[in-house]
């Protein structure tokens, strides 16, 4: 299900949004953050961003980068559930560990 | 020189500072048991008796000058989680710690752990050879000389192909999978990748940014691999 942008996300953020995903689809990743983070300065309180950097940064194997941008998501949304199973991942937390 | 301090002198701790002090990485020891401590000194840069969970103590030891630190504690979870609040608010960079269970690794992942570790879960994998660099993501022991490593792939490697680059003469190693991420978007419009791994590549495969290499060779040539 496609995600509703929500009124508060101005159309520049979304369009840099899509840009970083873009690039990330692209395999470029340097691009990919740079877009994100233009993104950010016109809205340091989006969580989907941090998140988005995070999957940018783990893909490129940048784990400590990675999970400060997975905690940041959940400071902002500490239901955000794909950036929890990343963190998890990250730190060494398997699933169905008893 | 690394240096690296394991507190905790159980099984699992007494390995990974033979194991680390071998690697010649300078290890500081720490464990409240004097005849433990003894038992590591000949071996060990510097073996300490100390409580683990005594900021002062902690403190005057210089912790925070170690860039990792292991917590191999056993049994007792309160002693292991007191432990890495303290190393954290030492300002310690990387803490590993020994997980009990589920529930004590969730406390420490909110306390701050950058990666925990379940030796027992973890059977095989040479754990203490993935502390001693963060480009060593897991390493499989095949013989005493030989291991098989999951290496992030150099900076230096990417963008050229496995024939040019000539890995088998000039590193002596043998890459024989590539891990690799293939970004998408999922159905909710949040982006992912998944990991495909490449099994035997060909010369002619490109190394790419973000690759895992998983290579076998001797631990040396490893070594010479992640420090490019």
């Amino acid at each position: 299900m496609k995600k509703e942008v929500s009124d508060n996300v101005s159309k520049d953020e979304v369009d840099l949004i899509e840009m970083g995903k873009f690039y990330f689809l692209n395999g470029k990743y340097e691009e990919a953050i740079s877009e994100f983070e233009k993104a950010l300065k016109i809205n340091p309180k989006n969580e989907d961003i941090y998140f988005n950097m995070g999957i940018v940064k783990e893909a490129n194997n940048d784990r400590g980068a990675a999970r400060k941008m997975y905690e940041k998501t959940l400071i902002l949304q500490p239901d955000h559930k794909s950036a929890k199973e990343h963190l998890d991942k990250l730190v060494g937390i398997r699933k169905g560990r008893k | 020189m690394k240096q690296i301090a394991v507190i905790g002198l159980g099984t699992f701790g007494m390995a990974v500072a033979k194991t680390l002090a071998e690697k010649g990485v300078q290890v500081l020891v720490i464990d409240k048991n004097e005849q433990r401590i003894q038992e590591v000194s000949s071996f060990v840069t510097q073996a300490v008796v100390a409580d683990a969970t005594d900021e002062q103590t902690m403190r005057k030891l210089g912790i925070s000058d170690f860039g990792t630190v292991v917590v191999a504690s056993g049994g007792n979870r309160e002693a292991s989680i007191l432990t890495t609040l303290i190393l954290k608010e030492l300002g310690v960079k990387y803490i590993i710690v020994k997980g009990l269970d589920d529930i004590h690794a969730r406390v420490l992942q909110k306390i701050g752990a950058d990666r925990i570790v379940f030796p027992e879960f973890d059977m095989g994998i040479k754990v203490a050879e993935t502390f001693v660099s963060p480009n060593i993501v897991e390493a499989i022991e095949l013989s005493p000389e030989y291991t098989m490593a999951e290496v992030i792939v150099p900076k230096v490697f990417i963008d050229q192909n496995i024939r040019d680059l000539n890995v088998r003469e000039r590193y002596k190693l043998q890459i024989i999978g590539i891990k690799r991420k293939e970004p998408y978007i999922k159905e909710d419009g949040d982006t992912d990748f998944k990991e495909v791994l490449v099994i035997a590549p060909s010369p002619n495969e490109i190394l790419q940014d973000g690759d895992t290499l998983v290579v076998i060779g001797k631990y040396n040539d490893i070594d010479n691999l992640k420090n490019l």
